[in-house]
């Protein structure tokens, strides 16, 4: 059996991960607690890709950063390589594919915490930025565990998109779901087969280990 | 009572266009390679026999395995001989005919990448960052394409800079949308409206790749079916085929 | 040294309109109804809202004065401010609170000392009582050493008993402490027990006339007499 699709899918599941919980802590406070003139057509914007079926997704995705596309042409520029069909490429559309499941978990905790908390901190000399690091974060646990879980099985799944901006390239882009499907084309059943079932701990565990974080950082508050 | 009203009404709309439709319909499973002379072909084909042409298009390799798992087609256009005749030989096709003769190609959008001594000399040209192929495993071009690279002794060098479609139309398609610098693709692409535009080399390490088609056993409209098979190989069907490179 | 506070601000209710000042050692009362404004005041003052018109000054320092365009923000302005509730943060222990914007941690162990919960310490908000926490929260808004104190109907939540009991506290501590306090209420007799200075706030305004006609008239066990219950003096602007 084939042990480099899996591993790849792990390691975009944790890149894709990490990365979000990163960028979309700072997007979640601001649709949270922000008020503006455009808030919800960001908002619509953000969570486009839960509406649409992952092959478009893929497809503008794939015409973005394709050498041709906006973001595809100003890296090219600047690094002399495409975008396209590398880790990076693959990392990124795995990203747009799972922000809104990061946003939301993340959104509704910190809308939970009452504003009154945050204005004391305010009183008490914090900055809202050391505010939003020490009051709001410690006090969100809960809604960060549940966006890493949520990203993490996504990135696990992603199947469409990374489809039509992968290429299938083998210890690159070729991650599980691809293989399997590829193997099941190729009517490898037995591979196909013993590909899954690796799939379910390794995702079980994953969710084992958030859990196990999530109760022991979040008591009553 | 209202409500099962409302609710037959709308199923005897939706169903309406199956149930009027008089004339007759015929499903194809066609490899990915013959797209665009099997559009040309089927629209002959209804002209004259008012025979409706469903075509459902993907590397021949998943075709197969749909077929083995029962998907309702009733003819089949292979891209290799190979599978056809399994089909024949578990019984679950009738006698496969050869219908095309194809030629793997490299194409490029950019002309320049084209200005050289043969296929070989092109793919190694330092400024070549990606090349796409077929997925070697399930279609037949992209299998040639593997068989080719091997006899010129390129495949393990050029490994890093492969980008595998799912069938030889997403190879010809990242080659198109230049998301990669060449593809390895059909020779009927190169007649396409969209390859006209670009350039190509014969890749005459690749074998020809003998296409062959068969009636499947399980189709409900084996007459029409045949017909349709016997129209594949008839004069009009053979212009069509050779203004698309083939032979 | 003393705060001053004149502004005005456009409610939907009605329009806020005050002018008054607090001096250092002594401890002024806004009562009134609920809804008059009270605690748009006190936000005021903390700059945790913003007048339309007006200024805020303490110790001659400006802290906002919207005609010149100065706002010091609520964390440049070193104040304690204790709500009714959610002062403390539940992620941590009562050490932890109170420590956390103390200038020398050994405010805070005093401060433990002082308002006898140094046994709570390592317990964490949801742990202990309603009384125990407002007293945690006072020593948190205490830890920072701020120049003003405000108190925002803090004991309200609480039963009778625990509320009487941190009201004498706090009129203990009072002495100790020589920052000006601005307390809000809507207990009469919290504020006539608490108040060096009472400030009526009625829809907005200073109310003159409101202590005479809802005081209380609280009657003597002894001789079964009503008695008028001690005046303050009211505090005015300037």
């Amino acid at each position: 059996m084939e042990w480099l699709p899996l591993y790849l899918s792990i390691k975009l599941a944790c890149v894709s991960t990490c990365a979000l919980i990163i960028l979309a802590a700072p997007l979640a406070y601001v649709l949270a607690y922000s008020r503006f003139a455009g808030k919800s057509l960001l908002e619509a914007l953000i969570n486009l890709p839960l509406a649409l079926p992952p092959t478009v997704v893929g497809f503008y995705l794939l015409v973005v950063m394709g050498p041709k596309g906006t973001v595809g042409r100003i890296w090219e520029a600047a690094t002399g390589s495409p975008l396209l069909f590398t880790f990076l490429g693959i990392a990124i559309a795995s990203i747009v594919y799972s922000l809104p499941f990061a946003i939301q978990p993340m959104k509704a905790a910190f809308e939970k915490i009452d504003r009154r908390l945050l204005e004391s901190a305010y009183v008490l000399g914090l900055s809202r930025f050391a505010t939003f690091i020490k009051v709001i974060i410690p006090n969100s646990i809960a809604g960060i565990a549940a966006s890493a879980i949520l990203v993490f099985i996504h990135s696990m799944g992603a199947f469409g998109v990374l489809l039509m901006v992968g290429g299938s390239i083998p210890g690159e882009t070729k991650v599980a779901s691809i293989a399997i499907y590829e193997a099941t084309e190729a009517l490898n059943y037995r591979e196909a087969g013993l590909m899954s079932l690796t799939l379910v701990p390794i995702s079980y565990a994953f969710l084992l280990l958030i859990n196990r974080l999530n109760r022991s950082k979040s008591h009553g508050a | 009572m209202k409500r099962l009203a409302i609710l037959l009404q709308v199923l005897i709309v939706l169903l309406m266009p199956a149930l009027l439709s008089a004339e007759e319909k015929l499903n194809v499973a066609v490899a990915a390679n013959f797209i665009q002379p099997v559009q040309k072909i089927a629209a002959l084909f209804e002209k004259k026999t008012n025979i409706k042409i469903e075509a459902t298009y993907a590397s021949t390799g998943k075709l197969y395995s749909q077929i083995i798992n029962g998907a309702p087609y009733d003819v089949f256009l292979a891209a290799d001989e190979k599978r056809p005749n399994l089909l024949y030989r578990d019984g679950l096709a009738e006698k496969p005919f050869v219908y095309a003769s194809g030629q793997v190609i490299l194409w490029s959008a950019k002309k320049e990448f084209c200005q050289a001594k043969d296929w070989r000399e092109a793919v190694q040209n330092s400024k070549i960052k990606k090349i796409s192929i077929a997925n070697v495993k399930t279609a037949p071009y992209g299998a040639m394409s593997m068989v080719a690279l091997k006899k010129a002794g390129l495949w393990e060098g050029l490994q890093s800079k492969m980008v595998f479609g799912q069938d030889i139309a997403q190879s010809f398609q990242y080659a198109f949308t230049e998301s990669v610098d060449m593809g390895f693709c059909a020779l009927s692409a190169a007649f396409s409206d969209q390859g006209k535009n670009g350039c190509y080399l014969v890749v005459n390490e690749a074998p020809t790749v003998v296409q062959a088609a068969c009636v499947i056993k399980q189709s409900k409209k084996a007459a029409a079916a045949r017909q349709f098979a016997d129209f594949i190989n008839s004069k009009e069907a053979k212009e069509v085929k050779m203004s698309y490179g083939y032979r | 040294m003393e705060l001053r506070i004149d502004i005005k601000k456009m409610l939907p209710h009605f329009d806020l309109d005050v002018s008054f000042v607090c001096e250092d050692e002594r401890m002024l009362v806004l009562i009134g109804p609920s809804g008059g404004g009270k605690t748009t005041i006190i936000r005021i003052i903390a700059g945790l809202e913003k007048p339309d018109e007006g200024s805020v000054a303490y110790n001659g320092e400006t802290w906002l004065d919207v005609g010149k365009s100065i706002f010091i923000p609520p964390q440049k302005r070193r104040l304690g401010y204790v709500f009714q509730d959610y002062t403390l943060f539940p992620h941590l222990n009562v050490y932890g609170n109170i420590a956390f914007s103390a200038h020398d941690k050994k405010d805070a162990d005093e401060l433990l000392r002082v308002f006898g919960i140094r046994h709570l310490r390592n317990r964490k908000p949801y742990e202990i009582s309603g009384g125990e926490r407002q007293r945690c929260a006072i020593c948190q808004a205490l830890a920072r050493r701020p120049q003003v104190l405000l108190l925002d109907e803090p004991f309200s939540a609480l039963d009778v008993i625990t509320r009487r009991m941190l009201r004498d506290e706090l009129k203990a501590m009072k002495s100790t402490l020589s920052l000006p306090i601005v307390y809000v209420t809507h207990d009469i007799n919290e504020a006539l027990f608490l108040a060096d200075d009472i400030l009526p706030i009625v829809e907005g305004k200073i109310a003159r006339n409101w202590m005479q006609q809802t005081i209380t008239r609280t009657v003597s066990p002894e001789t079964g007499r009503s008695r008028a219950v001690r005046e303050p003096r009211l505090s005015l602007a300037y």
